[in-house]
């Protein structure tokens, strides 16, 4: 009875939650059962506000609203210029790739990224990309699942003292109902929500130092200060407010861009382009989902920092060396259930924007671009085929979030950079080079892959003066020139005129 | 606070309205038939 007199605003704010979102899966099971365009791509009809919505809340993750913003405990205000780059890079995706992806995906009847290599380089050698490129998903999502899972159900034990492994297993089966149910329709209509709630979320919890200290004068003044010890044990002094002080801006520019460059290469970003419905819609999208994930990283990039003001010198030196805690420490502090309550909620939403996305990427990758293609099947069987894939795909991920490896969060991040320098040229190079091919597109697949592992393995951490920089600087660079290079000295592999025609007139 | 440390917060403010700016003036397409100009 204590616990549920504790805990109750959180319990009913998180049942309504998860009620809603399995509504939504519920409502739209009939709809996404008519054919694969609807459960795949939710039929190319939804609302500009929707998609701005849910691109905005897949981009950013429970380790957004907790890792990164417990970071800038460490980093100082500096940190910030993550979230810049992070929105210059969400202003490129749109600017770039939206329109030009919605109309050559609905021209090419495309409904999944690997199909699209397939049908944009149109060649047999374009098959292997459309299974390679399958492959690249499957792998480099599954440490991304683990990772939100487990942070995810870290929250579920700090907040209501549920069991890690019954956390776990909630969060990611809650998330693999509704999206089985209602495919693409439902994955971008709880997105939405989730977005609304990550938005306010974001606003909330900025809202916290200002309020328990007492207004801006205050905390700036606490932190412009400060006698806290930096992790090397050195005083921090002025540190959280100078630029550069306790971080070097290289560092924050290899993360940064490995990040931030996610949104114009990962699938689940770029697939939400597919289902928007007219121009109007695509308008409203471009300007509004920067704005969206602008503010949110605004409120959420330097929060860490602000804690300083609420922190003892004893906490602050425990805090330090635990940032993932900074933020569950400071709603502590504050001490109002409700706010914890809306703060874990958002937080939930962040993981299962995420989750969900992904969930539907891979069970689509697997049997559209991996099963359909080495043996084909009828077509009223790939709909079902992927449900169960997606059921037993979130069992391995439980069974991985129940044995989590070390360094899961750096194998996340170094899965993005794969992402981005395996598969923008690819893209890039298909939505504006006529002259782009099939075999540049895979050897800068390739090449992007292995400058990556050889960067990583061999140089950035034997060598110290090159650790700040990150893989995917160099194997974005060689990828893209490697895609240039060689589709010129492939041109005979062109796709015929009328293709072309087709996919760009 | 010095100027570095507080550009990305005036950045993202600078970066959202130049792109609000750019996609009002662009022609927008998604469809063959489809033309969103918001000059018309």
């Amino acid at each position: 009875m204590d616990y549920f007199k504790e805990h109750y605003i959180t319990l009913i704010l998180t049942a309504v939650y998860v009620a809603g979102c399995l509504y939504i899966g519920w409502h739209f099971k009939k709809k996404a059962k008519r054919g694969v365009e609807g459960y795949f791509v939710a039929k190319r009809e939804i609302p500009g506000w929707v998609i701005s919505l849910a691109f905005f809340s897949t981009s950013a993750s429970t380790n957004t609203y907790i890792g990164q913003a417990g970071i800038s405990f460490q980093y100082g205000l500096s940190w910030a210029w993550m979230g810049l780059i992070w929105t210059f890079f969400c202003v490129i995706s749109w600017q770039l790739l939206g329109p030009r992806m919605r109309y050559q995906t609905a021209r090419l009847k495309s409904f999944t990224i690997p199909d699209y290599f397939h049908l944009r380089y149109k060649s047999s050698l374009a098959k292997s990309i459309r299974v390679l490129s399958a492959f690249i998903i499957l792998f480099a999502t599954i440490w991304y699942m683990v990772g939100i899972a487990k942070g995810c159900a870290h929250v579920l034990t700090s907040v209501l003292d549920v069991p890690y492994e019954y956390g776990a297993f909630a969060i990611i089966f809650i998330t693999c109902v509704y999206t089985i149910w209602g495919g693409m329709y439902s994955v971008l209509w709880t997105d939405a929500v989730q977005g609304i709630i990550m938005f306010g979320v974001a606003i909330l919890m900025l809202m916290v130092p200002f309020i328990y200290l007492g207004g801006v004068d205050n905390v700036l003044e606490s932190i412009s200060y400060t006698e806290h010890l930096s992790k090397s044990g050195k005083p921090i002094g002025n540190g959280l407010v100078v630029f550069g002080k306790l971080v070097s801006f290289l560092y924050i520019l290899g993360i940064g861009l490995s990040i931030g460059m996610k949104q114009i290469s990962e699938p689940k970003n770029l697939i939400r382009f597919y289902s928007i419905n007219n121009a109007k819609s695509m308008r409203f999208a471009m300007i509004w989902t920067p704005i969206f994930l602008g503010i949110s990283l605004v409120c959420v990039m330097g929060l860490g920092a602000l804690v300083h003001g609420m922190t003892s010198v004893e906490e602050a030196n425990y805090l330090i060396n635990n940032t993932d805690e900074v933020i569950g420490f400071m709603l502590n502090k504050f001490d109002n259930k409700l706010v914890s309550g809306i703060c874990v909620a958002g937080l939930f939403a962040a993981g299962m924007s995420s989750l969900a996305s992904v969930i539907i990427i891979i069970g689509t990758a697997f049997v559209n671009d991996i099963w359909h293609v080495l043996k084909p099947m009828p077509v009223n069987k790939i709909i079902p085929r992927t449900k169960w894939f997606m059921g037993i795909y979130c069992l391995m991920v439980y069974v991985l979030t129940l044995y989590p490896m070390a360094g899961i969060v750096e194998l996340t991040a170094f899965a993005g950079a794969v992402f981005a320098a395996s598969f923008f040229p690819a893209i890039f190079g298909g939505l504006y080079f006529k002259w782009g091919t099939d075999l540049g597109a895979l050897a800068s697949m390739v090449v992007g892959m292995l400058v990556n592992i050889i960067w990583r393995f061999a140089f950035r951490f034997k060598y110290p003066e090159l650790e700040d920089i990150h893989e995917i600087i160099p194997a974005f660079m060689f990828s893209l020139i490697t895609y240039v290079l060689v589709s010129l000295l492939s041109k005979k592999r062109r796709p015929d005129q009328k293709h072309l025609a087709n996919v760009f007139d | 606070m010095d100027f570095l440390t507080l550009f990305p917060y005036v950045g993202i403010i600078l970066l959202v309205v130049i792109n609000t700016i750019l996609v009002m003036k662009r022609d927008i397409k998604v469809d063959r038939n489809e033309d969103d100009n918001p000059a018309m």
